[in-house]
């Protein structure tokens, strides 16, 4: 808990990335958690094509620590006769509360119609779809695809990550009543999370780590020692996640 | 609503050891000036600053640390300047020059990328011997030097006291056996976000050889000065890697 609200992380990993000393052990993960009071981190398995086995890792870390982890759902567009019904036992089987893409594991556009088998099970759920941006994945075909399926959320991972996609994601959240921003980045830009607030309002940020790839440590300290009121903070922190969520 | 935990302010005295003044030849800072630069301190409760000038990196060591004086003057209490250096004859006679009159506090090496120059002995050696014997500290920020040149010619070197800037979590493979081969090496923190790592290096190595840097205004004041302060170091491991360890290494302050 942070100024009275529970806060929940929404971007971290379930798997191992060695090359860049990525492991989930779940008692690091919680320790750091616990350090600076964020109650529950979502997490998901992007580094299997199939999907099936990063969201059982993803089940495991839920089932060792079920109070402290949410799990979203990953597959991937190059796995057309398998990824619904993955998506259906994910959400359905697993309990997992939103998705989670990344586009750079793929030879597409997020805008792209090869995606749109997911966005409309998202769309038809109401759930959220946390998507990686960068220059590459453009925040702007991001908003393409939340314009075709509004009922669906979309949230820019990173928010862009470097300024001229970050702008590219303000704009898109200012449009669009279905487009959210979420801050885990290395790319710790002085006034970063200002200029979110300032463009988009707080009410389309979520705060999210990356972890266990970063500290979400650090990653919070963006939020909190940002020049941005109480009340920001807050929805940052955890309750547009919760929003997002349906918790 | 309780307010807890919505607002910082570091418990210890703080010296960033890793600080950039002025604008960059294609960017406007917001650090432009020495006043700007402490008015952004300020907000972060952080006491002192190791700052070097930008066109030192990017440009020319030698303008640059001309106009990195120039822009300190008068506010040395709080702004401890870090001179840069290249492999040319004029940079090392300034900084020669410089530590005849007591002004060189510490050394950061130029932007190797930029030029496309190897840091090898045969380049550099006449700078980092003159460093080593008169014990002044060498900043090297990884992401403008070859790692591999780094470690052969650092060996050549062993009592040249080095702060390595900028290590991010791609390099985590290189951390441990950097470290471990190079005992006069010293982790600047600004970019290390490794999950539970700060305190593992600390276990490991002690805390002596890390210090908070916040590598501004490329990147923020706060958010590792935070991360810093929710560890399990100790107090006294905390107040040496905010302050205790800048000070000695880069402000030439208390014993070597």
């Amino acid at each position: 808990m942070i100024g009275g609200i529970e806060v929940i992380d929404f971007h971290g990993h379930a798997g191992l990335w060695d090359g860049v000393g990525m492991v989930d052990d779940v008692d690091t993960m919680v320790a750091a958690m616990d350090a600076v009071g964020v109650d529950r981190s979502c997490v998901f398995g992007i580094f299997h094509l199939d999907g099936r086995r990063g969201n059982d890792r993803t089940a495991a870390i839920i089932t060792a620590r079920p109070e402290r982890f949410i799990g979203f759902a990953y597959v991937s567009p190059l796995m057309p006769d398998s990824m619904l019904d993955e998506l259906t036992r994910a959400v359905d089987r697993l309990g997992f509360r939103a998705l989670k893409l990344y586009a750079p594991h793929t030879p597409y556009k997020i805008s792209d119609r090869e995606w749109d088998p997911i966005y409309d099970f998202a769309d038809s759920r109401g759930l959220a779809v946390l998507h990686h941006t960068d220059e590459r994945c453009s925040p702007a075909h991001l908003a393409e695809a939340a314009r075709r399926f509004p009922n669906a959320r979309f949230v820019a991972a990173h928010s862009g990550n470097t300024p001229p996609a970050r702008k590219l994601a303000i704009a898109a959240a200012r449009e669009l009543p279905n487009y959210y921003l979420e801050t885990a980045s290395t790319y710790r830009t002085p006034g970063v999370t200002e200029e979110l607030v300032a463009g988009a309002g707080a009410e389309r940020v979520v705060f999210g780590s990356d972890t266990p790839l970063m500290d979400p440590r650090s990653q919070i300290g963006k939020i909190i020692t940002a020049d941005i009121s109480d009340a920001a903070k807050r929805l940052i922190l955890g309750e547009n996640a919760r929003r997002l969520l349906g918790l | 609503m309780s307010d807890e935990g919505l607002r910082f302010r570091p418990r210890v005295a703080v010296v960033d050891a890793n600080v950039a003044l002025g604008h960059w030849h294609d960017q406007p800072s917001p650090a432009a000036d020495a006043p700007a630069l402490l008015a952004a301190l300020d907000r972060h409760g952080i006491e002192r600053a190791v700052v070097h000038h930008v066109y030192a990196q990017t440009k020319s060591t030698v303008e640059g640390n001309e106009l990195l004086f120039e822009a300190l003057a008068g506010h040395e209490g709080r702004l401890i300047p870090q001179c840069v250096v290249s492999p040319t004859d004029a940079s090392l006679a300034q900084l020669r020059e410089l530590h005849g009159r007591g002004l060189l506090r510490s050394v950061r090496l130029h932007d190797l990328t930029r030029q496309g120059v190897p840091f090898a002995d045969w380049v550099y050696g006449d700078a980092l011997t003159w460093l080593q014997e008169q014990g002044i500290a060498l900043c090297v920020p990884l992401p403008e030097v070859d790692v591999a040149q780094l470690a052969t010619t650092l060996r050549g070197f062993p009592d040249l006291r080095v702060v390595l800037a900028g290590v991010h979590y791609q390099h985590v493979l290189l951390v441990r056996p950097l470290m471990r081969l190079l005992p006069q090496l010293h982790l600047e923190l600004s970019r290390y976000e490794t999950l539970g790592d700060v305190e593992a290096l600390c276990a490991e190595f002690g805390a002596e050889r890390l210090l908070y840097g916040s590598w501004y205004p490329r990147y923020e004041l706060g958010p590792i000065l935070y991360y810093l302060h929710h560890t399990t170091l100790t107090e006294a491991e905390l107040a040496a890697v905010c302050a205790g360890n800048a000070a000695r290494l880069l402000a030439g302050e208390g014993a070597a």
